[in-house]
């Protein structure tokens, strides 16, 4: 049985059973547990997290690696271990990292939250702390577009 | 609140399962060890916080706001 959600952004949408993210320890600062990822497009840099509970509440993710270039994503052994995460299966193939996307009016001030990225492994979702040291809260998503705003 | 005085070494205990220990003082810096079930989250407030307020913001997002594609990358 596949569910339904009447998306206030997206209009009724159609999820596969086996579509469901559950994530157990919810996202902080959200108040839902069962989230789908919605793609508007195959090719589009942005795919959404789209709560179950809620047709109101969904967010926009990048894949770090698309924007980044030298993206790093270390969690802590002892969150791992908390969260019941191995490591290796946050390395599989079918497991996924995004980053949640600030945006803004001006597209050299939309940023991406390298610290707390989310990653999808097994059908359940974690928001996870990333201690690269790189790794900023608000890290500019078009990172030439901002460069090059500051040297005009 | 709940205020309690510890010294370096004495522990507070919150319901069956969560310990609380002042490990060691020094100047403003007090190091704390918790002890709690693996399902309970513990974070530094103002990583929370931090991360509250950018999953609050990712959640105001309008789709029409998102670029289609992301805008070409100069040359080098």
């Amino acid at each position: 049985m596949s569910t339904t959600i009447d998306s206030t952004r997206f209009g009724r949408i159609e999820v596969a059973p086996d579509s469901a993210i559950a994530f157990p320890h919810g996202l902080t600062g959200l108040d839902s547990r069962r989230f789908t990822l919605v793609a508007r497009g195959a090719d589009d840099a942005f795919v959404w997290l789209h709560s179950l509970e809620d047709p109101a509440l969904a967010l926009p993710l990048a894949d770090p690696r698309r924007f980044f270039a030298g993206f790093a994503f270390e969690p802590a052994d002892g969150e791992l271990e908390r969260l019941g995460i191995d490591r290796g299966a946050l390395a599989a193939e079918d497991a996924a990292v995004y980053v949640t996307v600030r945006a803004s009016e001006r597209l050299e001030d939309f940023t991406a939250n390298l610290r707390a990225p989310i990653a999808i492994v097994g059908g359940a979702g974690y928001q996870l702390l990333n201690q690269a040291p790189a790794a900023e809260l608000r890290a500019p998503l078009f990172a030439e577009l901002a460069a090059a705003e500051r040297a005009a | 609140m709940l205020i309690i005085t510890r010294r370096p070494g004495e522990r507070i205990v919150l319901g069956d399962d969560i310990v609380v220990t002042v490990m060691e003082i020094s100047g403003q810096t007090a190091r704390i060890g918790i002890a709690a079930p693996k399902e309970l989250p513990v974070y530094r407030e103002e990583i929370w916080e931090a991360v509250k307020a950018e999953n609050q913001a990712a959640a105001a997002v309008d789709p029409s706001a998102l670029p289609p594609v992301p805008p070409a990358t100069p040359a080098e």
